[in-house]
């Protein structure tokens, strides 16, 4: 019982950690990220390229892939975002043209194979937390999604950009008659959204298979989680989260992988047609 | 007069396309590149349904692999009972092989249920085309009366591709799983054998292109199109007109699917297989980067798109390494394209025509509108609220 509540735990914080690039874009400019999951995996290559060739430590990547594309995703942003916010839906479009654009620049460089990341020894073994074993590196992933969050909230919360952007979110015209700089916000915005895919992307690598089209179920499983959770709220994407891996590890359980991953799916498409604005949104107006 | 409209339906883009798709196995002798051809015709029908759904009701589709898989499974699983191996698995009804190998020894053979009525074609073909309009039916009942719309559709849909092909590969008794369905029978309809490297097989496929090229053009014209792409240009309006908008977005939906499903049934006459990586992400998002860059809007752009971007991949792929860079060069072309030609490359097409004949004027959005407004019969519990918009 409590494996299993240990196991749908760690699901949950791997949904939270690639679920919160996305949750950033998507619940502050309501643009539809689709390159989000080529950006997890343009993080894990980051870790790929600097252990082979810069043979920097595992953990020092996760600011490296952070920066990385971020800078990327405030390019993509200036690039072509920009001229799309009058159009949501092709935001959608052009972000997946992005996406297709990432896979075959990493697999013409990488090539297709699989690529291996050498994890730290100290992150290999079991750490027994409450009388449970249970794989150090799970626990790393957990305490990196937390600190990510955290982070995220005292950006949003603490900052000049994130009162910025706050204010963006909730309407531009009226933030820009004070004086905010509503184009430079959203850059900021949506580097801030693919640096924490990038970063997601390190930690992705250390326990699943690197390869150039590892990003499209990130991207489904991510929207699955702001959807669920509320398009605009951080608490409720933790909840989602949280919700999901449990919806999951338990589905697992009963029947196998595969059919959990397509309960979970259903699960969200009824979410979605029932509850527009999240299961756990506190806006009701 | 008559004259007239006689010289300008023989010079319409449609008929001239048309006729073009009909005189190439002149010209090509080849059996490959007759196989070839019919497969990007089968392609472009899978475009025309996406132009269907997306480019004239505004439901973007990212699931259409769905039904198209759907369509080739039902088709593929009829033609693998009528195949040679399935007939001499030493039962007395037919059984496709990888059941008799999936089955432990020592325990008796039997066709599952799903199996049984494909055992006639006639039923196989019809559920290659109902399967997936019924399966689009019920989800658009779900989501059209939900008030779900735009972008959900999409993020929806993607998620429905994804489950099938998951339940598909997990299914392995009944779908053979990765593997997919093959060494199928050559499909045979009242004696006529539809060699997928004949004339007969590119004749059906380019006949029914053609059909549906100008099928669909007609329903762009009459009173059903008409709304549809008034519900893409102001949704909220034609509601207001006591139009109940789910059922044209269901019918636009199911429509498309069936399609799609005949586009399904098509590639396994042309290509003899049903597998999992033909109802997956991947050729529901080709499908949208065929009718984007040749114009969502534009049918024969639909066409043409699927045509032309096929044909380049497979001039390109011949030369091995340059695959990669093709797929590249795609994903360039489709952000340029959305980000600076929404209209694709036939609203390019037409924007230059208009330049050369100035006089003549292109209809815009809120005209299309008022248009709807003029067809629409008044329902008495509704006229209060037309009469009170402005516009």
């Amino acid at each position: 019982m409590l494996g299993s509540l240990l196991s749908g735990l760690s699901i949950g914080s791997v949904l939270l950690l690639v679920a919160l690039g996305l949750m950033v874009i998507y619940g502050t400019m309501g643009v539809i990220n689709m390159a989000h999951g080529d950006l997890v995996m343009l993080g894990a290559y980051v870790t790929v390229f600097s252990q082979r060739l810069l043979h920097v430590p595992f953990l020092l990547c996760l600011p490296l892939a952070f920066v990385f594309t971020g800078s990327l995703g405030w390019l993509i942003e200036r690039l072509i975002v920009r001229r799309l916010y009058s159009r949501l839906l092709d935001t959608l479009l052009a972000t997946w043209g992005i996406g297709i654009i990432l896979q075959q620049v990493i697999r013409l460089t990488f090539g297709p194979e699989l690529q291996n990341v050498s994890v730290p020894v100290f992150l290999t073994g079991e750490t027994r937390v409450g009388g449970i074993g249970m794989p150090s590196y799970r626990l790393a992933v957990f305490l990196v999604s937390v600190a990510l969050l955290l982070g995220v909230v005292a950006i949003l919360h603490r900052t000049d950009l994130g009162m910025r952007l706050r204010a963006v979110s909730q309407n531009p015209q009226i933030s820009a008659c004070h004086g905010i700089d509503v184009n430079q916000v959203r850059a900021w915005t949506f580097a801030l959204g693919a640096g924490l895919a990038g970063a997601a992307g390190v930690m992705v690598s250390g326990f699943n298979a690197v390869r150039p089209t590892m990003g499209s179920s990130y991207v489904v499983d991510s929207f699955i989680v702001v959807v669920v959770g509320g398009v605009s709220s951080l608490a409720g994407t933790v909840a989602s989260a949280a919700l999901l891996g449990g919806v999951n590890s338990v589905m697992a359980w009963l029947t196998n992988d595969v059919l959990a991953k397509a309960v979970l799916l259903l699960l969200a498409i009824a979410v979605i047609r029932f509850f527009p604005k999240g299961l756990f949104s506190a806006q009701a107006r | 007069m008559n004259l007239l409209r006689i010289r300008r339906f023989m010079l319409s883009p449609y008929t001239l396309l048309s006729a073009a798709i009909l005189i190439v196995p002149l010209f090509v002798v080849d059996p490959f590149w007759i196989n070839r051809l019919g497969l990007y015709l089968v392609f472009s029908i899978l475009a025309l349904s996406m132009a269907l759904c997306w480019g004239q009701a505004g439901i973007l589709s990212l699931g259409h692999g769905a039904f198209f898989g759907l369509g080739a499974y039902c088709m593929a699983m009829s033609l693998k009972l009528l195949s040679p191996d399935s007939l001499n698995q030493g039962t007395p009804f037919p059984l496709p092989d990888f059941i008799t190998w999936n089955t432990p020894p020592g325990e008796a053979l039997k066709l599952p249920w799903l199996w049984v009525p494909f055992q006639n074609l006639g039923f196989g073909m019809a559920a290659a085309l109902l399967v997936p309009a019924l399966f689009a039916a019920v989800v658009g009942w779900f989501v059209f009366y939900g008030g779900v719309s735009g972008v959900f559709i999409s993020i929806i849909t993607l998620a429905l591709v994804v489950i099938l092909n998951l339940v598909v590969i997990d299914q392995q008794p009944i779908t053979n799983g990765f593997n997919g369905l093959n060494n199928l029978a050559p499909f045979d309809l009242a004696g006529v054998v539809f060699d997928p490297y004949g004339l007969p097989a590119y004749y059906l496929i380019a006949g029914i292109c053609v059909l549906l090229l100008l099928g669909l053009r007609w329903l762009g014209s009459t009173r059903a199109g008409l709304l549809f792409r008034a519900v893409q240009a102001d949704e909220q309006r034609v509601q207001y007109f006591g139009y109940d908008v789910a059922v044209y977005k269901i019918f636009a939906f199911s429509l498309s699917a069936l399609i799609a499903g005949l586009a399904g049934l098509l590639f396994v006459v042309n290509s003899q297989y049903a597998s999992p990586t033909i109802m997956d992400v991947s050729i529901s998002i080709a499908v949208v980067v065929w009718t984007a860059v040749g114009g969502r809007q534009s049918l024969i752009g639909a066409v043409l798109g699927a045509l032309a971007i096929n044909g380049a991949q497979n001039a390109l792929s011949e030369s091995g390494s340059l695959v990669h860079v093709w797929q590249l060069i795609i994903g360039i072309v489709f952000v340029l394209v959305v980000v600076f030609l929404p209209r694709g490359l036939a609203g390019l097409g037409a924007d230059l025509w208009q330049h050369l004949r100035p006089q003549a004027k292109a209809v815009e959005a809120p005209a299309l509108v008022a248009e709807a407004e003029l067809l629409s019969v008044p329902v008495p519990q509704n006229s209060h609220q037309s009469g009170q918009r402005q516009s």
